[in-house]
């Protein structure tokens, strides 16, 4: 085994940390392996796999529900930034005023049920629809037997935690505003029951 | 990657910046997700334990950023750190991993052809010593030289040799059959 010729090399330069001589001499080997060129195949096919079984929304919430967990834990000091960057909300705004709904409860598989109440220039209601710019959106959770509930908001290239504690029953103590474009999905986790409720613009 | 997000109706926290963890996992997703759900599906032969995994690890990489930086390779560094979590895994199962591979010897006695190398290591690593399991995976899987090992795991080009040999003495005794190494 030499080092010009290993699957690890086709790895590196698969993802960018080659360059220079080192890259071209990389690539030039490549062409003429056919161990390599396997090994390219080999990459390849990873990458559908993963995308078929593991599509990043669903991986980002399940790193953002595993960051939350290990915030639970006193000692973790490393989270405080990354608790940040995910965007965990403690605010509490008071700007939207919520009339209760009894229908129209968006759900798209089993588990918790959560309202999505918008307030916008028409005022508050269910969300339906496309979100207006600037509009304020709550979670209302319907989860008091659960034991922990997660809302993330996963976006492309982006996971934000709006809520991680025990299931209450009611709308979180937090309104946000969602600033993305295109579509987005709201998720909530109550004990492994998954709903996930999509938004767009 | 796209920055989009989130605002808080008042006071709050600052929106993510590209270099935030949230937009890293998303960099990492597209660099490295691939080869370790790879990694973990192929040690866990699990589609569930392997997403898991695969989430285990990012969460670990998200911890020791500076460390992931600061690599020569982090694409070398963060398969390790997938094969150490799920051989981790595999030791915590190490009855029913025995009981597998035990059938995957009866059945490799009865095959004509080769069996493939990887398949083989994968075998034997429930049998062969813990420190010899990464040094196994990184030459015959990964296919780093011995050399590259070594300085890899901070370790002497000797120690690595010593491993690999008793990785292959654990490969003869389990299955009744050789590694193939070209080195060896």
């Amino acid at each position: 085994m030499t080092s010009e010729c290993s699957a690890m090399k086709v790895r590196r330069m698969h993802a960018g940390e080659l360059a220079g001589a080192e890259l071209e001499q990389a690539q030039e080997h490549v062409r003429a392996c056919a161990k390599c060129a396997a090994t390219e195949r080999e990459i390849e096919a990873e990458r559908e796999v993963l995308l078929r079984e593991v599509p990043f929304p669903q991986l980002a919430a399940g790193v953002a529900e595993k960051l939350a967990q290990k915030q639970r834990r006193p000692a973790s000091r490393w989270m405080a930034p990354l608790a940040l960057a995910a965007g965990v909300l403690l605010a509490v705004s008071g700007a939207l005023v919520l009339r209760p709904a009894d229908t129209d409860r968006v759900r798209s598989k089993g588990g918790a049920p959560a309202q999505v109440f918008v307030q916008d220039a028409s005022g508050v209601h269910l969300l339906a629809g496309p979100v207006a710019e600037g509009a304020h959106l709550r979670v209302s959770l319907h989860a008091a037997g659960s034991r922990h509930v997660t809302v993330t908001l996963v976006e492309p290239g982006e996971i934000s935690t709006l809520y991680s504690g025990p299931g209450i029953e009611g709308p979180l103590p937090s309104a946000f505003e969602w600033t993305g474009r295109g579509r987005a999905t709201l998720r909530v986790d109550a004990d492994g029951d998954v709903q996930e409720i999509p938004l767009q613009r | 990657m796209t920055a989009k997000g989130l605002r808080l109706v008042q006071g709050g926290l600052p929106k993510d910046s590209p270099s935030s963890p949230s937009g890293l996992l998303a960099e990492l997703y597209e660099k490295h997700a691939a080869a370790v759900y790879g990694r973990c599906r192929w040690l866990l032969r699990d589609p569930d334990e392997a997403r898991d995994a695969l989430q285990d690890v990012f969460v670990k990489v998200l911890q020791s950023m500076g460390e992931f930086r600061g690599a020569a390779s982090p694409t070398t560094w963060i398969l390790r750190i997938a094969t150490h979590h799920c051989l981790n895994v595999l030791r915590a199962r190490r009855a029913q991993w025995r009981d597998e591979i035990r059938e995957l010897s009866k059945e490799k006695r009865h095959e004509t052809e080769s069996p493939d190398r990887r398949e083989m290591v994968r075998a034997v690593l429930a049998a062969a010593p813990d420190e010899a399991q990464e040094v196994a995976v990184l030459y015959f899987v990964d296919e780093l030289t011995q050399q590259e090992i070594a300085a890899e795991l901070g370790r002497s080009l000797p120690t690595v040799r010593k491993r690999l040999r008793e990785f292959l003495a654990c490969g003869r005794q389990m299955l009744g059959v050789e590694v193939a190494s070209d080195d060896f």
